[in-house]
């Protein structure tokens, strides 16, 4: 039996929003990134479940081939939005989360985490947590271009965005983080508190995927 | 806008923006720290390790290198090479600063005419008041020295 049209669109119109959703989902990260800690992260937290959300919502037609993989057929979601009124429920959303969340209230909100930075120092805090938080927040449409670009065409897409989005981490922003480091450590050296962590550190960010590879051998 | 591109400006801004302009503070403190009974050797060191922010980490750059990126031993490695460098470069330059010293004690500059007598030490930290811009430079001077790195 062919599947009704309006339930086609309907496939359609929620296939077609995952992008959006995928940002929305990053917003929702970066907050928990905050909550986390800003520099640091848990391992199941918040901030992972957000991000998986997220790569989940971008590669959720690879992940749909598993079916056609078990053999259980999958309608086609390929092709524009054929009800006029779907498609200007696609249009609307996709635009007021374009446009209004992801174009100004989030960068207003990164606004906010630059004020929660200098609040932080004034409580004896760390400022770099909420500095982490705003540039993460800043950097969600690139971020999600960068999710998109890691994906593949097979059904083990989440896992492919998930290893790339790995790599870029150890590859690009923990060398970056090194420097971080180094300039803790010189701050903790000025006010008498541990330094040699923060050297250990900086070494660590610069072998990471070396670090994986001894592991690894360990096994 | 990319996350990557703020992580490694803003650790530049820090490293070569605040940290140098805070050095000529650190050095400021420790001539007050000089004057008074407190010690200023930290906050002169670190002073000097403000402007060495940028080689710190080439330094640590050039040690975590000695190896392939994958190979597991690569931590190791750079921990070797860093108590390596400790060990063979700094502590023997650190040693004769300590030969320095104790020809500097026996002489009895350390405890006849230095900062024993307080009038000594008073004098040396006026003229350290005096020339602050020029030890900052002096200090610049030395890490522009060390511009080529570890080799």
């Amino acid at each position: 039996m062919a599947t009704p049209p309006l339930l086609a669109d309907i496939i359609r119109l929620l296939i077609q929003l995952l992008p959006a959703m995928a940002l929305l989902s990053l917003v929702l990260a970066g907050i928990a990134l905050r909550l986390e800690g800003g520099s640091t992260f848990l391992i199941g937290g918040s901030f992972t479940k957000w991000i998986m959300w997220s790569v989940i919502m971008v590669t959720l037609p690879q992940l749909l081939l598993w079916f056609s993989f078990f053999g259980l057929p999958v309608p086609s979601a390929a092709g524009a939005i054929g009800t006029s009124w779907l498609a200007g429920i696609h249009s609307d959303v996709a635009t007021f989360i374009n446009t209004f969340i992801i174009g100004r209230l989030t960068i207003v909100l990164a606004a906010y985490f630059v004020v929660r930075a200098v609040l932080d120092v004034t409580q004896d805090g760390h400022p770099l947590a909420s500095v982490l938080t705003a540039m993460f927040l800043l950097a969600i449409p690139a971020t999600a271009n960068l999710m998109s670009g890691l994906q593949t065409a097979s059904r083990f897409a989440a896992a492919d965005v998930l290893d790339g989005l790995w790599n870029y981490l150890a590859g690009r922003i923990m060398p970056a983080a090194a420097g971080l480091a180094v300039v803790g450590a010189i701050f903790n050296f000025a006010t008498h508190r541990p330094v040699m962590r923060l050297i250990a550190a900086a070494l660590a960010f610069l072998t990471m995927s070396a670090l994986w590879r001894l592991v690894q051998q360990m096994m | 806008m990319h996350f990557e591109n703020g992580i490694v400006n803003l650790a530049s801004w820090l490293g070569n923006v605040i940290l140098p302009t805070l050095s000529g503070l650190f050095f400021a403190i420790a001539i007050v720290r000089f004057a008074g009974p407190g010690q200023h050797q930290s906050w002169m060191y670190t002073g000097l390790f403000c402007l060495m922010a940028s080689g710190i980490l080439r330094a640590l750059e050039f040690l975590s290198s000695q190896r392939p990126w994958n190979d597991p031993d690569l931590y190791w490695i750079s921990v070797l090479s860093l108590v390596n460098w400790i060990c063979n470069v700094a502590m023997p330059l650190y040693g004769v600063l300590q030969i320095v010293v104790g020809i500097m004690h026996f002489a009895g500059i350390g405890h006849r005419i230095y900062q024993g007598a307080s009038w000594m030490r008073h004098f040396a930290a006026a003229a350290g008041c005096f020339m602050l811009s020029g030890i900052v430079r002096l200090a610049e001077w030395f890490v522009q020295q060390g511009a080529g790195g570890l080799s």
